[in-house]
Protein backbone atom coordinates (compact mmCIF):
# COMPACT_ATOMS: atom_id res chain seq x y z
CA UNK A 1 0.00 0.00 0.00
CA UNK A 2 1.29 3.39 -0.97
CA UNK A 3 0.87 5.98 1.73
CA UNK A 4 -0.03 9.47 0.69
CA UNK A 5 2.40 12.20 1.83
CA UNK A 6 -0.28 13.54 4.13
CA UNK A 7 -0.79 10.24 5.91
CA UNK A 8 2.95 9.83 6.13
CA UNK A 9 3.27 13.24 7.73
CA UNK A 10 0.50 12.44 10.22
CA UNK A 11 2.24 9.20 11.11
CA UNK A 12 5.45 11.16 11.70
CA UNK A 13 3.60 13.60 13.97
CA UNK A 14 2.04 10.77 15.96
CA UNK A 15 5.38 9.03 16.25
CA UNK A 16 7.00 12.24 17.53
CA UNK A 17 4.22 12.94 20.03
CA UNK A 18 4.27 9.37 21.27
CA UNK A 19 8.00 9.24 21.71
CA UNK A 20 7.74 12.46 23.67
CA UNK A 21 5.18 10.94 26.04
CA UNK A 22 7.25 7.84 26.58
CA UNK A 23 10.51 9.71 27.05
CA UNK A 24 8.86 12.08 29.47
CA UNK A 25 7.30 9.43 31.61
CA UNK A 26 10.59 8.10 32.87
CA UNK A 27 12.64 11.20 32.12
CA UNK A 28 14.11 11.53 35.60
CA UNK A 29 14.80 7.90 36.26
CA UNK A 30 18.01 6.01 36.00
CA UNK A 31 16.67 2.92 34.27
CA UNK A 32 14.60 4.95 31.83
CA UNK A 33 12.68 2.93 29.30
CA UNK A 34 13.30 -0.35 31.18
CA UNK A 35 10.68 0.87 33.65
CA UNK A 36 8.05 0.50 30.98
CA UNK A 37 8.35 -3.26 31.34
CA UNK A 38 9.57 -3.36 34.93
CA UNK A 39 6.70 -1.32 36.32
CA UNK A 40 3.87 -3.58 35.13
CA UNK A 41 5.94 -6.65 35.91
CA UNK A 42 6.49 -5.61 39.52
CA UNK A 43 2.87 -4.70 40.05
CA UNK A 44 1.84 -7.99 38.50
CA UNK A 45 4.15 -9.87 40.86
CA UNK A 46 2.72 -8.07 43.86
CA UNK A 47 -0.84 -8.65 42.75
CA UNK A 48 -0.22 -12.32 42.08
CA UNK A 49 1.30 -12.76 45.52
CA UNK A 50 -1.76 -11.26 47.13
CA UNK A 51 -4.39 -12.74 44.93
CA UNK A 52 -3.00 -16.24 44.59
CA UNK A 53 -4.45 -16.86 48.06
CA UNK A 54 -7.89 -15.54 47.19
CA UNK A 55 -10.69 -17.16 45.22
CA UNK A 56 -8.54 -20.23 44.79
CA UNK A 57 -11.39 -22.65 44.75
CA UNK A 58 -13.74 -20.80 42.43
CA UNK A 59 -11.27 -19.67 39.77
CA UNK A 60 -8.58 -21.68 38.16
CA UNK A 61 -5.32 -19.83 37.59
CA UNK A 62 -6.57 -16.87 39.51
CA UNK A 63 -3.48 -14.63 39.06
CA UNK A 64 -3.73 -14.90 35.29
CA UNK A 65 -7.48 -14.40 35.48
CA UNK A 66 -6.82 -11.21 37.35
CA UNK A 67 -3.87 -10.01 35.28
CA UNK A 68 -5.71 -10.42 31.99
CA UNK A 69 -8.37 -8.08 33.23
CA UNK A 70 -5.81 -5.77 34.77
CA UNK A 71 -3.90 -5.51 31.49
CA UNK A 72 -6.88 -4.33 29.46
CA UNK A 73 -8.26 -2.16 32.24
CA UNK A 74 -4.95 -0.35 32.72
CA UNK A 75 -4.66 0.32 29.01
CA UNK A 76 -8.19 1.69 28.91
CA UNK A 77 -7.92 3.97 31.93
CA UNK A 78 -4.41 5.07 31.01
CA UNK A 79 -5.48 6.08 27.54
CA UNK A 80 -8.72 7.81 28.45
CA UNK A 81 -7.40 9.78 31.40
CA UNK A 82 -4.39 11.10 29.51
CA UNK A 83 -6.34 11.75 26.32
CA UNK A 84 -8.95 13.71 28.25
CA UNK A 85 -6.61 16.59 29.02
CA UNK A 86 -4.67 16.53 25.78
CA UNK A 87 -6.47 19.41 24.07
CA UNK A 88 -6.08 21.62 27.09
CA UNK A 89 -2.42 20.58 27.54
CA UNK A 90 -1.55 21.41 23.97
CA UNK A 91 -3.61 24.54 23.75
CA UNK A 92 -0.83 26.75 22.46
CA UNK A 93 0.16 24.30 19.79
CA UNK A 94 -3.31 23.67 18.51
CA UNK A 95 -3.64 27.17 17.15
CA UNK A 96 -0.41 26.88 15.29
CA UNK A 97 -0.53 23.50 13.67
CA UNK A 98 -2.09 22.59 10.41
CA UNK A 99 -2.98 19.00 11.05
CA UNK A 100 -6.31 17.97 12.57
CA UNK A 101 -6.43 18.10 16.35
CA UNK A 102 -7.62 14.51 16.48
CA UNK A 103 -3.98 13.58 16.10
CA UNK A 104 -3.25 14.73 19.65
CA UNK A 105 -5.93 12.43 21.00
CA UNK A 106 -4.80 9.64 18.73
CA UNK A 107 -1.22 10.05 19.90
CA UNK A 108 -2.17 9.71 23.57
CA UNK A 109 -4.27 6.62 22.90
CA UNK A 110 -1.49 5.19 20.79
CA UNK A 111 0.96 5.83 23.62
CA UNK A 112 -1.26 3.84 25.95
CA UNK A 113 -1.35 1.11 23.33
CA UNK A 114 2.45 1.02 23.25
CA UNK A 115 2.49 0.83 27.02
CA UNK A 116 0.08 -2.07 26.71
CA UNK A 117 2.72 -3.66 24.49
CA UNK A 118 5.34 -3.27 27.24
CA UNK A 119 2.93 -4.61 29.83
CA UNK A 120 2.25 -7.49 27.50
CA UNK A 121 5.92 -8.50 27.82
CA UNK A 122 5.47 -8.57 31.57
CA UNK A 123 2.25 -10.51 31.09
CA UNK A 124 4.06 -13.04 28.91
CA UNK A 125 6.61 -13.54 31.67
CA UNK A 126 3.81 -14.15 34.15
CA UNK A 127 2.20 -16.66 31.76
CA UNK A 128 5.48 -18.53 31.66
CA UNK A 129 5.89 -18.41 35.44
CA UNK A 130 2.45 -19.91 35.98
CA UNK A 131 3.11 -22.47 33.25
CA UNK A 132 0.07 -21.61 31.19
CA UNK A 133 -0.02 -23.64 28.00
CA UNK A 134 -0.68 -21.41 25.07
CA UNK A 135 -3.86 -22.17 23.23
CA UNK A 136 -4.28 -21.56 19.49
CA UNK A 137 -6.95 -18.97 20.33
CA UNK A 138 -4.18 -16.85 21.84
CA UNK A 139 -3.53 -15.44 18.39
CA UNK A 140 -6.79 -13.52 18.75
CA UNK A 141 -5.13 -11.29 21.33
CA UNK A 142 -4.44 -8.47 18.83
CA UNK A 143 -8.04 -8.61 17.64
CA UNK A 144 -9.30 -7.82 21.12
CA UNK A 145 -6.69 -5.13 21.52
CA UNK A 146 -7.81 -3.60 18.25
CA UNK A 147 -11.42 -3.43 19.44
CA UNK A 148 -10.31 -2.03 22.77
CA UNK A 149 -8.40 0.62 20.82
CA UNK A 150 -11.53 1.63 18.89
CA UNK A 151 -13.63 1.78 22.02
CA UNK A 152 -11.00 3.77 23.89
CA UNK A 153 -10.59 6.20 21.04
CA UNK A 154 -14.31 6.92 20.97
CA UNK A 155 -14.46 7.54 24.71
CA UNK A 156 -11.31 9.68 24.49
CA UNK A 157 -12.87 11.92 21.86
CA UNK A 158 -15.88 12.46 24.10
CA UNK A 159 -13.85 13.13 27.22
CA UNK A 160 -11.36 15.41 25.50
CA UNK A 161 -14.13 17.58 24.07
CA UNK A 162 -16.02 17.67 27.36
CA UNK A 163 -12.90 18.54 29.36
CA UNK A 164 -12.35 21.72 27.36
CA UNK A 165 -15.66 23.03 28.68
CA UNK A 166 -15.84 21.48 32.10
CA UNK A 167 -12.70 20.96 34.14
CA UNK A 168 -14.52 18.91 36.74
CA UNK A 169 -15.09 16.09 34.27
CA UNK A 170 -11.69 14.91 35.44
CA UNK A 171 -12.86 14.31 39.00
CA UNK A 172 -16.22 12.94 37.97
CA UNK A 173 -14.56 10.55 35.59
CA UNK A 174 -12.18 9.20 38.20
CA UNK A 175 -15.13 8.40 40.46
CA UNK A 176 -16.96 6.90 37.54
CA UNK A 177 -13.92 4.78 36.70
CA UNK A 178 -13.94 3.25 40.16
CA UNK A 179 -17.56 2.30 39.70
CA UNK A 180 -16.80 1.00 36.24
CA UNK A 181 -13.91 -1.05 37.53
CA UNK A 182 -16.13 -2.82 40.06
CA UNK A 183 -18.58 -3.52 37.27
CA UNK A 184 -15.90 -5.11 35.11
CA UNK A 185 -15.28 -8.14 37.30
CA UNK A 186 -11.56 -7.67 37.19
CA UNK A 187 -10.72 -9.40 40.44
CA UNK A 188 -13.77 -11.49 41.24
CA UNK A 189 -15.73 -14.08 39.30
CA UNK A 190 -18.73 -12.50 37.60
CA UNK A 191 -20.69 -15.72 38.07
CA UNK A 192 -21.06 -14.96 41.78
CA UNK A 193 -23.34 -12.04 41.09
CA UNK A 194 -26.99 -12.14 40.19
CA UNK A 195 -29.76 -9.66 39.51
CA UNK A 196 -29.50 -6.21 37.94
CA UNK A 197 -25.80 -5.84 38.63
CA UNK A 198 -25.15 -8.98 36.60
CA UNK A 199 -27.01 -7.48 33.66
CA UNK A 200 -24.87 -4.37 33.92
CA UNK A 201 -21.71 -6.44 33.97
CA UNK A 202 -22.75 -8.58 31.05
CA UNK A 203 -23.42 -5.51 28.95
CA UNK A 204 -20.29 -3.69 29.98
CA UNK A 205 -18.08 -3.51 26.89
CA UNK A 206 -14.89 -3.65 28.92
CA UNK A 207 -16.10 -6.75 30.72
CA UNK A 208 -17.07 -8.42 27.44
CA UNK A 209 -13.57 -7.82 26.09
CA UNK A 210 -11.90 -9.00 29.28
CA UNK A 211 -14.14 -12.05 29.48
CA UNK A 212 -13.47 -13.04 25.86
CA UNK A 213 -9.74 -12.55 26.26
CA UNK A 214 -9.72 -14.68 29.40
CA UNK A 215 -11.55 -17.43 27.57
CA UNK A 216 -9.11 -17.23 24.67
CA UNK A 217 -6.05 -17.36 26.92
CA UNK A 218 -7.16 -19.78 29.61
CA UNK A 219 -9.69 -22.12 28.04
CA UNK A 220 -9.00 -21.89 24.33
CA UNK A 221 -12.51 -20.73 23.52
CA UNK A 222 -13.58 -18.12 21.02
CA UNK A 223 -16.32 -15.58 21.76
CA UNK A 224 -19.88 -16.63 21.02
CA UNK A 225 -21.86 -14.92 18.31
CA UNK A 226 -23.55 -12.65 20.86
CA UNK A 227 -20.24 -11.70 22.37
CA UNK A 228 -18.84 -10.80 18.95
CA UNK A 229 -21.96 -8.78 18.24
CA UNK A 230 -21.60 -6.97 21.57
CA UNK A 231 -17.95 -6.20 20.94
CA UNK A 232 -18.52 -4.84 17.47
CA UNK A 233 -21.58 -2.87 18.54
CA UNK A 234 -19.93 -1.16 21.48
CA UNK A 235 -16.53 -0.55 19.98
CA UNK A 236 -17.54 0.65 16.54
CA UNK A 237 -20.45 2.53 18.07
CA UNK A 238 -18.24 4.30 20.59
CA UNK A 239 -15.74 5.22 17.91
CA UNK A 240 -18.34 6.63 15.54
CA UNK A 241 -20.21 8.52 18.23
CA UNK A 242 -17.04 10.00 19.70
CA UNK A 243 -15.80 11.08 16.32
CA UNK A 244 -19.13 12.57 15.35
CA UNK A 245 -19.49 14.63 18.52
CA UNK A 246 -15.89 15.75 18.32
CA UNK A 247 -16.22 16.90 14.71
CA UNK A 248 -19.47 18.66 15.43
CA UNK A 249 -18.01 20.63 18.30
CA UNK A 250 -14.64 21.28 16.69
CA UNK A 251 -15.23 24.95 16.22
CA UNK A 252 -16.67 25.64 19.67
CA UNK A 253 -13.70 23.78 21.15
CA UNK A 254 -11.27 26.03 19.32
CA UNK A 255 -13.13 29.11 20.52
CA UNK A 256 -13.11 27.96 24.08
CA UNK A 257 -9.39 27.19 24.00
CA UNK B 1 -1.32 42.58 -8.64
CA UNK B 2 -3.07 39.51 -7.42
CA UNK B 3 -4.92 39.67 -4.13
CA UNK B 4 -3.76 37.03 -1.72
CA UNK B 5 -5.85 37.58 1.39
CA UNK B 6 -9.35 38.99 1.41
CA UNK B 7 -11.02 39.63 4.72
CA UNK B 8 -14.63 40.50 4.13
CA UNK B 9 -16.94 41.89 6.82
CA UNK B 10 -15.55 39.55 9.42
CA UNK B 11 -17.13 39.62 12.85
CA UNK B 12 -16.35 37.32 15.69
CA UNK B 13 -18.59 36.94 18.67
CA UNK B 14 -17.81 35.04 21.78
CA UNK B 15 -20.32 33.99 24.31
CA UNK B 16 -19.08 35.46 27.49
CA UNK B 17 -21.00 35.42 30.69
CA UNK B 18 -19.80 37.84 33.35
CA UNK B 19 -17.98 34.92 34.88
CA UNK B 20 -17.80 32.00 32.52
CA UNK B 21 -18.71 28.72 34.20
CA UNK B 22 -15.67 26.50 34.10
CA UNK B 23 -17.27 23.48 35.59
CA UNK B 24 -20.50 21.63 35.25
CA UNK B 25 -21.26 22.26 38.88
CA UNK B 26 -21.06 26.01 38.36
CA UNK B 27 -23.09 25.91 35.19
CA UNK B 28 -25.76 23.83 36.89
CA UNK B 29 -25.95 26.09 39.92
CA UNK B 30 -26.09 29.19 37.76
CA UNK B 31 -28.78 27.76 35.53
CA UNK B 32 -30.85 26.76 38.52
CA UNK B 33 -30.48 30.15 40.12
CA UNK B 34 -31.23 31.75 36.80
CA UNK B 35 -28.10 33.86 36.91
CA UNK B 36 -26.58 32.29 33.81
CA UNK B 37 -26.92 35.00 31.23
CA UNK B 38 -24.28 34.72 28.59
CA UNK B 39 -23.46 37.97 26.89
CA UNK B 40 -22.07 38.14 23.46
CA UNK B 41 -18.81 39.89 23.25
CA UNK B 42 -17.63 41.18 19.92
CA UNK B 43 -13.95 40.47 19.51
CA UNK B 44 -14.04 41.62 15.91
CA UNK B 45 -16.64 43.91 14.44
CA UNK B 46 -17.11 44.02 10.70
CA UNK B 47 -13.49 44.01 9.62
CA UNK B 48 -12.62 44.16 5.93
CA UNK B 49 -9.30 44.56 4.21
CA UNK B 50 -7.23 42.95 1.50
CA UNK B 51 -3.59 42.11 1.23
CA UNK B 52 -2.05 41.85 -2.19
CA UNK B 53 0.56 39.37 -3.24
CA UNK B 54 4.02 40.46 -2.14
CA UNK B 55 2.74 43.04 0.30
CA UNK B 56 3.96 43.22 3.86
CA UNK B 57 1.03 44.16 6.02
CA UNK B 58 1.46 45.10 9.65
CA UNK B 59 -1.41 44.67 12.05
CA UNK B 60 -1.21 46.99 15.00
CA UNK B 61 -3.36 47.57 18.03
CA UNK B 62 -3.30 47.58 21.80
CA UNK B 63 -3.51 44.42 23.87
CA UNK B 64 -6.84 42.67 23.65
CA UNK B 65 -7.89 44.55 20.56
CA UNK B 66 -8.56 41.40 18.60
CA UNK B 67 -5.29 40.98 16.70
CA UNK B 68 -4.73 37.37 17.69
CA UNK B 69 -8.33 36.46 17.01
CA UNK B 70 -7.94 37.89 13.54
CA UNK B 71 -4.81 35.82 12.96
CA UNK B 72 -6.54 32.68 14.12
CA UNK B 73 -9.34 33.35 11.69
CA UNK B 74 -6.96 33.98 8.81
CA UNK B 75 -4.95 30.86 9.55
CA UNK B 76 -8.14 28.84 9.74
CA UNK B 77 -8.08 27.86 13.39
CA UNK B 78 -11.31 29.73 14.04
CA UNK B 79 -14.34 30.20 11.87
CA UNK B 80 -15.80 33.72 12.10
CA UNK B 81 -19.39 34.24 13.27
CA UNK B 82 -20.11 36.20 10.13
CA UNK B 83 -18.23 37.38 7.11
CA UNK B 84 -15.69 35.49 5.07
CA UNK B 85 -11.99 35.17 4.61
CA UNK B 86 -10.64 34.21 1.22
CA UNK B 87 -7.20 32.73 1.50
CA UNK B 88 -5.52 29.55 0.39
CA UNK B 89 -4.95 27.84 3.74
CA UNK B 90 -2.39 25.51 2.27
CA UNK B 91 -0.06 28.42 1.65
CA UNK B 92 -0.38 29.96 5.10
CA UNK B 93 2.44 29.50 7.52
CA UNK B 94 1.89 30.88 10.99
CA UNK B 95 4.97 31.66 12.99
CA UNK B 96 4.65 32.13 16.72
CA UNK B 97 7.27 31.57 19.33
CA UNK B 98 7.58 29.84 22.63
CA UNK B 99 5.08 27.16 21.79
CA UNK B 100 5.55 23.51 21.24
CA UNK B 101 8.75 22.95 23.11
CA UNK B 102 8.92 20.24 25.67
CA UNK B 103 11.28 21.18 28.51
CA UNK B 104 11.98 17.56 29.41
CA UNK B 105 13.34 16.71 25.96
CA UNK B 106 16.71 17.60 24.52
CA UNK B 107 17.22 20.32 21.96
CA UNK B 108 17.59 17.79 19.20
CA UNK B 109 14.44 15.92 20.12
CA UNK B 110 12.58 19.20 20.22
CA UNK B 111 13.73 20.12 16.71
CA UNK B 112 12.07 16.97 15.43
CA UNK B 113 8.97 17.32 17.58
CA UNK B 114 8.47 20.96 16.73
CA UNK B 115 9.34 20.40 13.09
CA UNK B 116 6.77 17.63 12.81
CA UNK B 117 4.16 19.96 14.27
CA UNK B 118 4.89 22.69 11.77
CA UNK B 119 4.59 20.20 8.96
CA UNK B 120 8.15 19.31 8.01
CA UNK B 121 8.81 15.76 6.93
CA UNK B 122 11.42 13.61 8.59
CA UNK B 123 13.75 13.64 5.60
CA UNK B 124 13.50 17.42 5.40
CA UNK B 125 14.48 17.75 9.04
CA UNK B 126 17.37 15.29 8.67
CA UNK B 127 18.62 17.40 5.84
CA UNK B 128 18.18 20.80 7.49
CA UNK B 129 19.12 19.84 11.03
CA UNK B 130 22.69 21.17 10.91
CA UNK B 131 21.58 24.41 9.35
CA UNK B 132 18.97 24.95 12.05
CA UNK B 133 21.50 24.39 14.83
CA UNK B 134 23.97 26.71 13.17
CA UNK B 135 21.48 29.49 12.70
CA UNK B 136 20.31 29.25 16.29
CA UNK B 137 23.98 29.28 17.41
CA UNK B 138 23.38 26.27 19.61
CA UNK B 139 26.23 23.97 18.60
CA UNK B 140 27.09 21.72 21.51
CA UNK B 141 23.82 22.36 23.33
CA UNK B 142 21.59 20.10 21.35
CA UNK B 143 21.85 17.14 23.71
CA UNK B 144 20.95 19.32 26.68
CA UNK B 145 17.40 19.34 27.91
CA UNK B 146 15.52 22.42 26.85
CA UNK B 147 14.56 23.19 30.46
CA UNK B 148 18.23 24.10 30.97
CA UNK B 149 18.21 26.53 28.06
CA UNK B 150 17.98 30.25 28.63
CA UNK B 151 14.84 31.88 27.28
CA UNK B 152 16.87 33.54 24.54
CA UNK B 153 18.20 30.16 23.43
CA UNK B 154 14.70 28.74 23.29
CA UNK B 155 13.38 31.54 21.13
CA UNK B 156 16.42 31.40 18.85
CA UNK B 157 15.84 27.72 18.30
CA UNK B 158 12.14 28.34 17.73
CA UNK B 159 12.88 30.99 15.16
CA UNK B 160 15.45 28.82 13.40
CA UNK B 161 13.07 25.88 13.10
CA UNK B 162 10.13 27.95 12.01
CA UNK B 163 12.01 29.69 9.25
CA UNK B 164 14.00 26.69 8.05
CA UNK B 165 11.52 25.88 5.31
CA UNK B 166 11.39 27.39 1.88
CA UNK B 167 9.74 30.76 1.82
CA UNK B 168 6.07 30.09 2.38
CA UNK B 169 3.72 31.96 0.14
CA UNK B 170 1.84 33.59 2.98
CA UNK B 171 3.76 34.12 6.17
CA UNK B 172 2.07 35.27 9.37
CA UNK B 173 4.38 36.53 12.09
CA UNK B 174 2.98 36.91 15.57
CA UNK B 175 5.36 39.11 17.59
CA UNK B 176 8.48 37.32 16.49
CA UNK B 177 10.73 40.15 15.45
CA UNK B 178 11.84 40.96 18.95
CA UNK B 179 13.73 37.80 19.72
CA UNK B 180 17.16 37.33 21.22
CA UNK B 181 19.95 39.85 21.58
CA UNK B 182 20.49 42.66 19.10
CA UNK B 183 22.82 40.60 16.94
CA UNK B 184 20.37 37.78 16.60
CA UNK B 185 17.58 40.24 16.01
CA UNK B 186 19.48 41.68 13.10
CA UNK B 187 20.07 38.23 11.70
CA UNK B 188 16.44 37.24 12.05
CA UNK B 189 15.23 40.45 10.48
CA UNK B 190 17.52 39.73 7.56
CA UNK B 191 16.08 36.29 7.19
CA UNK B 192 12.55 37.64 7.22
CA UNK B 193 13.54 40.27 4.67
CA UNK B 194 14.92 37.53 2.47
CA UNK B 195 11.61 35.73 2.69
CA UNK B 196 9.80 38.93 1.83
CA UNK B 197 12.01 39.42 -1.20
CA UNK B 198 11.44 35.78 -2.10
CA UNK B 199 7.92 36.85 -2.98
CA UNK B 200 6.10 35.91 0.21
CA UNK B 201 3.09 37.83 1.30
CA UNK B 202 3.62 38.71 4.93
CA UNK B 203 1.32 39.63 7.79
CA UNK B 204 3.10 40.97 10.84
CA UNK B 205 1.39 41.43 14.16
CA UNK B 206 3.08 43.73 16.58
CA UNK B 207 2.42 46.48 19.04
CA UNK B 208 5.72 48.08 18.27
CA UNK B 209 5.33 50.84 15.72
CA UNK B 210 9.03 50.74 14.82
CA UNK B 211 8.74 47.15 13.62
CA UNK B 212 5.79 48.13 11.47
CA UNK B 213 7.47 51.24 10.10
CA UNK B 214 10.68 49.41 9.23
CA UNK B 215 9.19 46.40 7.54
CA UNK B 216 5.74 47.01 6.24
CA UNK B 217 4.28 48.41 3.08
CA UNK B 218 0.86 48.69 4.62
CA UNK B 219 -0.52 49.00 8.11
CA UNK B 220 -3.82 47.93 9.55
CA UNK B 221 -4.90 49.32 12.88
CA UNK B 222 -7.47 47.46 14.90
CA UNK B 223 -8.83 48.87 18.13
CA UNK B 224 -11.41 47.16 20.33
CA UNK B 225 -12.41 44.91 17.46
CA UNK B 226 -12.97 47.74 15.03
CA UNK B 227 -10.90 48.67 12.04
CA UNK B 228 -9.56 52.14 12.77
CA UNK B 229 -7.25 52.78 9.87
CA UNK B 230 -5.68 51.00 6.98
CA UNK B 231 -3.07 52.28 4.60
CA UNK B 232 0.37 53.88 4.59
CA UNK B 233 2.34 52.58 7.59
CA UNK B 234 3.77 55.97 8.55
CA UNK B 235 0.40 57.66 8.55
CA UNK B 236 -1.30 54.85 10.43
CA UNK B 237 1.49 54.59 13.00
CA UNK B 238 1.40 58.33 13.58
CA UNK B 239 -2.30 58.33 14.36
CA UNK B 240 -1.87 55.24 16.51
CA UNK B 241 0.87 56.93 18.53
CA UNK B 242 -1.20 60.09 18.93
CA UNK B 243 -4.03 58.09 20.42
CA UNK B 244 -1.75 56.84 23.16
CA UNK B 245 -0.87 60.33 24.26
Amino acid sequence: MQLSPKTKQYAFVIQQLTSREIKRKYARSYLGIVWSVLNPLLSMVVLSLIFSQLFRRSIENYPIYYLTGYLLWQAFTGATTTAMTTLADNKALLLKVKFPMELFILARVYTALLNLGYSFLAYAIMLAVFRITLRPTFIFFPVFVFFLFLFTLGISYLLASAYVFFGDIKHLYSVFLTLWMYCSAIFYPAEQLTGPIRIVIDNNPIYILIHCLRKAVLSGLLPTFFEWAGIVFWCVGSYLLGRYIFKKNRNTIMQKL
Amino acid sequence: METEVIVQNVSMEFERAKDVPDSMKELLIKKLKGTYRPETFKALDNISFTVKKGEVAGIIGTNGSGKSTLLKIISGALIPSSGRVYVDRKKVHLLTLGTGFDPELTGKENVYLNGAMIGYTKSFLDQKYKEIVKFAELDGFMDTKVKNFSSGMVSRLGFAIATAGDSPEILILDEVLSVGDMFFRKKSEERIKKMIHGGSTVLIVSHSTSVIRNNCTKAIWIEKGKLKACGNPDVVCDTYEKMGK
